[in-house]
């Protein structure tokens, strides 16, 4: 749904992160949302969404994040996580070749289960540790062109690229202008509705 | 990042555990306070309560998706799915000879059975998503939605109207259910007798209702006149529902679609299952409370967009967010239990290897040869029901998309001693393609036979074999003045399924989906398990929604 901000028409969108234990997709986040890096940061827990908003031009995306919590770990993501993305971010750790080579089956799975217009972005992360990269920014490169993805190499540490994978998605998506969903439900909030007031004079 | 956070995903690994034979991973940390087999709802529930209680959880599910016996499955796979063999699954791995523990094998039961199948499945088989629970719904001010709204885990879950309301079937034809006294003003097939008896029933519990709640808000305002007497409250409902002048069609209305009585309440035959006034107006409380909740839900009940499968998706992933961890096409093969076989400490997995945990909670359909002693309920009458699946070829009700049909006991035959219900989903959730129509059947039986006739008898009363070319069958819908076209029945599954309760002890072995429309009953069921393992601890507490990570003020969940 669009909402006027100002004359602004913000545009939301459902951004998943993709990719293993350990590549930096909270990472990569907090740095976008809070500007944040945490050393040694554990597993994914706490957090379920974010919300961050960019400006693009004089259009507006909202995106709200979804970390996986940790249920990638065991290859156990539930297809809800999936459902609805309008972008998504497959991490990759530079240092860790099998972390690419897992990189590209994440990418296999969205596309059985996404749908074919989600932006998917490649992100090659701690691309500060340059001494011990194992992943040739040309291979992934060559990766991502032949599969229909954008790719960079970000460091959270450093915040290299970060907001330019953001910033790059929201202007793919812009450019696409895909129609909402119209088939979407209804979500459920804790606000009461105004008819609270009217229903309480009804009775079943 | 750190390493020490890594581990391969669904990949074998050494790590000294020993060979692997195979693909399973090997799970660390090896150790959890509580270990859940299988991820049905009450499972689900059950690990994000553990978690937000602050227990470390393992979660694990032999199948490659979530939901156990609460799946949303594909249309391909519902038959498999039905004929699952009882046989356990063999470890790949020779199990080390434990030195302190006693190896239990479990078995997984035989949960459903008589598997009845007619007419061709439409292609593409994929966009038709089956309910093994159906027919269930929430209502707008159900407990389930409580819960989701208190774990955070409305977030993840889209939820459409059953905006076509209710109707009765009663000798033969269709009736819209007045289950407001709005409804009652706007019904045209009601005598105005009728409407002035039902009006003023409602009006009565009504004010009985509202006096209820103001006395338990201690603001006791002298409403004691309003309310009902305590011993009708104590009557079976149907005798105050006769004491205040209702009529059999309007006594089948309350009792049947507004109360959700199963069984007959008014039968000759001496009946267990007599629900009392006190229960039925609880249940028309919920009922009246329901419509209105959310501005943009239409009517009592809501459905989740993607099936009922989503529900324990979501309450696995408020677990997740709290740490729980989640591994699924693992099957646990054996439960392992202290020397004395007084405690279960662990459960093996089909990768050989053990996990130890103070609490272990398993779905209904495993079972261990221990079961004896601790489900005497068990080897006795299971309880049953029988479920029917259908997809047709339009609406029941002419310009409704989702709609629930109520029959009352001996509404298709003399034989009927519990009532049917039918839930139609239409395509404006995402359970079938544009055009086609889902419904869901069940009454619970102890005769299978009886059971399995009554389903197919209402599917006869409601829908037209494919295979009629020149005759019309037709259908009255007494809210119309022309005869309707009956839908086109293109596909329907009759199966039979056994239904055991929750049990605590050693082994907490959860709720299977029951009867019943609605999840209070087992919700009900999976607060208790939780109580009894951690007495002191809040269930799911309001708050316990993760934080909204979120930089933008202007945002509202």
């Amino acid at each position: 749904m669009a909402a006027t901000a100002g004359g602004n028409k913000i545009r939301n969108a459902k951004l998943v992160l993709l990719g293993d234990v350990g590549a930096g997709k909270s990472s990569l986040v907090l740095r976008f949302v809070k500007g944040q890096f945490v050393e040694f940061q554990e597993s994914t827990i706490g957090a379920a969404f974010f919300s961050q908003t960019l400006a693009v031009n004089d259009e507006t995306v909202k995106f709200e994040i979804w970390d996986t919590a940790g249920q990638e770990r065991y290859h156990s993501l539930a297809p809800m996580y999936y459902r609805g993305a309008a972008a998504a971010i497959v991490v990759y750790d530079i240092t860790n070749a099998a972390s690419f080579t897992r990189a590209k089956k994440w990418v296999q799975e969205l596309q059985a289960q996404g749908n074919s217009n989600t932006i998917v972005a490649l992100a090659g992360n701690k691309a500060d540790l340059l001494d011990t990269r194992q992943v040739s920014a040309d291979e992934a490169k060559a990766y991502a062109q032949e599969n229909g993805l954008f790719f960079m190499e970000t460091s959270a540490k450093t915040a290299t690229n970060v907001n330019d994978v953001f910033y790059e998605i929201a202007k793919k998506l812009l450019q696409g202008q895909q129609v909402q969903n119209p088939q979407g439900g209804m979500v459920l909030n804790q606000r009461p509705p105004e008819r609270m007031v009217s229903s309480s004079s009804c009775c079943a | 990042m750190a390493e020490a956070g890594a581990d391969s995903s669904n990949a074998a690994v050494d790590g000294g555990g020993g060979s692997v034979q195979n693909d399973y991973p090997t799970i660390d940390p090896t150790s959890f306070d509580v270990v859940l087999c299988g991820t049905g709802l009450p499972e689900s529930v059950l690990a994000a309560a553990c978690a937000a209680a602050g227990k470390t959880v393992l979660h694990v599910d032999p199948s490659p998706f979530y939901g156990s016996l609460y799946s949303s499955i594909q249309l391909s796979s519902l038959a498999s799915f039905l004929s699952r063999e009882a046989t356990p699954p063999t470890s790949t791995v020779a199990a080390a000879a434990s030195d302190w523990h006693t190896v239990v094998d479990l078995h997984r039961r035989i949960v459903y059975s008589e598997v009845e199948t007619s007419g061709a499945a439409p292609e593409p088989a994929r966009r038709f998503t089956i309910d093994l629970v159906g027919p269930r719904v929430l209502y707008c001010a159900d407990e389930a939605v409580d819960l989701l709204l208190r774990s955070g885990g409305s977030h993840h879950v889209e939820f459409k109207s059953v905006e076509g309301g209710s109707l009765l079937y009663w000798e033969g034809c269709l009736y819209p259910v007045p289950d407001s006294r709005q409804a009652i003003f706007k019904d045209t097939t009601l005598k105005l007798k009728e409407k002035n008896i039902l009006f003023r029933f409602f009006k009565l519990v009504q004010a009985h209702i509202a006096a209820a709640s103001a006395s338990a808000d201690e603001t006791g305002q002298g409403d004691a006149p309003a309310r009902i007497l305590e011993e009708d409250l104590d009557l079976p409902f149907v005798e105050f529902l006769k004491k205040q002048g209702l009529p059999p069609k309007m006594r089948a209305v309350v009792l049947y679609a507004i109360a959700m009585a199963d069984y007959n309440q008014d039968g000759a035959d001496p009946c267990e299952k007599l629900i009392t006034t006190r229960e039925g107006i609880d249940t028309i409380a919920l009922y009246s409370s329901s419509i209105g909740r959310f501005a943009n839900a239409e009517g009592t009940f809501i459905y989740p967009m993607y099936g009922h499968g989503e529900l324990p998706q979501a309450f696995c992933r408020c677990a997740a967010v709290k740490g729980a961890i989640y591994v699924l096409r693992m099957p646990v093969v054996a439960l392992l239990m202290d020397e004395e076989k007084k405690h279960f400490v662990g459960a093996r997995l089909v990768s050989g290897q053990d996990i130890l945990c103070q609490q272990l909670i398993i779905d209904p359909s495993y079972k261990t040869i221990l079961d004896v002693p601790f489900d005497g309920s068990d080897s006795h009458f299971p309880r049953k029901v029988v479920r029917g699946v259908c997809i047709i070829s339009k609406s029941v009700k002419q310009g409704s998309s989702n709609v629930l049909v109520i029959f009352p006991p001996k509404s298709l035959e003399e034989q009927q001693v519990t009532a049917v219900r039918l839930l139609q989903l239409s395509s404006n959730l995402a359970v079938c393609p544009p055009g086609m129509f889902m419904s869901y059947l069940s009454t619970p039986c102890t005769d299978v036979s009886v059971g399995k006739q009554c389903i197919k008898k209402a599917i006869d009363a409601l829908y037209s074999p494919q295979a009629s070319d020149g005759s019309e069958d037709h259908l009255e819908t007494a809210s119309e003045s022309t005869e309707d076209v009956k839908p086109t029945l293109i596909w329907s599954c009759v199966y039979v399924q056994e239904i055991t309760q929750g049990t605590a002890g050693p082994l907490l072995s959860c709720p299977m989906p029951d009867e019943y429309l609605d999840y209070r009953n087992i919700l009900g069921s999976t607060k208790k398990l939780f109580a009894s393992i951690y007495a002191d601890e809040e269930f799911l507490p309001k708050k316990s929604a993760p934080v909204y990570a979120n930089d933008d003020s202007d945002s509202a969940e």
